[in-house]
């Protein structure tokens, strides 16, 4: 069940989407999210999620994928969406179950949960590409450049990076690790899937135990590894992958900068809103 | 032959409890040489202090009495540490402790990155690494993913994109299957007599040490005898005495013998078993 999880996995591919400077990709990331907070209306949000469909596609990363990753996240979307329906009772009323009571489904109730809806859908499109088209090591070295003016305040920031990728590394181990430690344990009898919930915590206990143990001799033979492959403080260090900015890095931020514009344009002109709701929230 | 020993233990002690009023020596006054271009295998059965070897052969552990060089430099000297470790690599048995990153090719890369390679040189020596454990076609794969053999031969390019005079490896077999077991094999002798890197082999199956050109038998921290697989492999009691378990093959002319047939002492591969029965069976 665990190891079905997609999001954090790299899916190596030669689309312009994989040819991004990981740099680049980060930032974008990041200014697509704040954009994606300065929507006001439905006819910015649309043109947010339009660009994220686009990015998807040019990726070429497969459409079962990206539903998996979606999949993933429905409960959110369902829970918050209930939460705005219940809870926000601006608007016009739709449907009031008894007069006596106080709840009511409202106009805008349905609009903001439909506006959130989208706003999480469009923001995990779009997260979940950085990591599908960069490797982990690629990734952290991108974080590692751009958290480098940290080095003035003395942080380690290349110690950093390399904690991050061997973290990466070792997700997938430990998840079969756990997996194996807690049919071991089930075999010895242990209550891992029935049982009271304090009967079951304390059977976890059982399984964190010997799982820790096991991650710290892991990280000590891995740091003998690393000591044998001549690794120290990193100063010398070269890396194989040179990062460049190139033309197609040039032409994602204009082509951001010009959808940032439009959102923002659209919120304080919502000129658009004539034809669709005007926001309430 | 000139004598030029690239690695060379001098009388060597090693402890693991140096505190001890007495203690437990996993190396006891060890003294070889591994020379240039060589395929040696060091056979010894669990706790025979040969997995201290390998940690004392690239300046992991510094013995307690006595000296180990590396192309005569001392591997106690701090200064030294670097270079010796740049001539001798060591890969160990468990590939998934060893691996530092998610992709192949980038694993490769650690150990030349760590050096300080230009980048143009980098690519080249993952790109020949690879293909030297043929597992290039693979290069962009999650380590992950991966089956054990093919684990170990990442371990093992990771090793070679380093380019060390000589590699050593701790039992790396002991964690796979048969099929990994034979293709990381194949691969350790290929490197060995296509590459011209000098191996050191250590195990306990005596299988692997057939194509070794020589074997060295440890036991109790102490060597128990040394020669040529032929040789070794003849010495069945003392081989029994050390925990060794005989190949298929030498069992075989064992229980051939006891049934009372005459034939080699010193057969060794399988071929040879078929085609001393064959003579037998012509004569």
């Amino acid at each position: 069940m665990i190891r079905d999880i997609s999001i954090g996995q790299f899916f190596p591919g030669n689309s312009v989407i994989h040819k991004l400077d990981p740099r680049a990709k980060i930032l974008l990331t990041l200014l697509f999210i704040i954009s994606l907070f300065l929507c006001k209306n439905f006819f910015s949000l649309l043109l947010m999620l339009v660009f994220a469909v686009v990015c998807v596609l040019l990726s070429r990363i497969s459409v079962n994928l990206i539903w998996k990753s979606l999949k993933a996240i429905i409960f959110i979307v369902l829970f918050t969406s209930a939460l705005q329906i219940i809870y926000n009772d601006k608007g016009d009323v739709l449907w009031k179950p008894s007069e006596t009571g106080r709840f009511c489904i409202t106009t805008g109730g349905v609009y903001s949960a439909v506006f959130l809806s989208v706003r999480i859908i469009a923001l995990i499109l779009f997260t979940s590409l950085l990591t599908y088209t960069t490797s982990p090591t690629m990734l952290t070295d991108a974080i590692e450049r751009l958290l480098s003016p940290l080095k003035i305040f003395k942080v380690k920031v290349h110690s950093l990076a390399m904690m991050m990728t061997i973290a990466l590394r070792f997700i997938p181990i430990l998840i079969r690790e756990i997996d194996i430690i807690m049919s071991a344990q089930k075999a010895r009898g242990a209550k891992l899937d029935n049982g009271k919930l304090g009967e079951r915590l304390k059977a976890m206990v059982s399984v964190f135990i010997p799982l820790f143990v096991s991650a710290f001799r892991r990280a000590a033979e891995l740091a003998l590894a690393m000591e044998c492959r001549c690794y120290s403080d990193g100063t010398q260090r070269t890396r194989m992958n040179r990062m460049r900015f190139t033309w197609r890095d040039i032409v994602s931020f204009i082509t951001v900068g010009i959808l940032i514009f439009a959102v923002v344009f659209t919120s304080f002109y919502p000129l658009w809103d004539i034809f669709l709701f005007q926001a309430v929230m | 032959m000139e004598h030029n020993p690239l690695i060379s233990f001098d009388h060597v002690w090693f402890s693991y409890d140096n505190e001890e009023p007495s203690p437990v020596y996993a190396v006891k006054d060890l003294s070889f040489e591994v020379n240039k271009g060589e395929f040696l295998v060091i056979l010894g059965h669990n706790g025979s202090g040969k997995s201290t070897i390998a940690k004392l052969a690239n300046s992991i552990f510094l013995p307690v009495k006595g000296k180990v060089t590396v192309d005569g430099m001392d591997t106690s000297a701090p200064e030294n540490e670097l270079e010796v470790r740049k001539r001798v690599g060591v890969v160990f048995q468990n590939p998934d402790n060893q691996i530092v990153a998610s992709i192949v090719e980038e694993d490769v890369a650690f150990g030349p990155e760590n050096l300080g390679i230009a980048p143009n040189e980098i690519r080249e020596r993952v790109d020949d690494a690879l293909k030297a454990v043929d597992m290039y076609d693979r290069r962009f794969h999650e380590t992950y993913r991966l089956s054990g053999g093919q684990k170990q031969r990442v371990a093992i390019a990771g090793m070679i994109a380093m380019r060390p005079d000589c590699i050593v490896l701790d039992e790396p077999t002991a964690m796979l299957d048969p099929q990994g077991r034979s293709d990381v094999l194949n691969t350790i002798v290929s490197l060995n007599k296509e590459h011209g890197v000098t191996i050191v082999l250590i195990t306990h199956f005596m299988e692997e040490a057939v194509g070794a050109d020589r074997v060295m038998v440890v036991n109790n921290a102490e060597i128990a005898a040394e020669g040529t697989p032929r040789e070794i492999f003849s010495r069945r009691e003392l081989l029994q005495a050390c925990g060794l378990e005989l190949p298929d093959t030498a069992k075989l002319c064992e229980a051939l013998k006891k049934e009372g047939i005459v034939m080699r002492d010193d057969i060794l591969t399988e071929q040879e078993l078929i085609d001393e029965i064959v003579r037998i069976k012509r004569a």
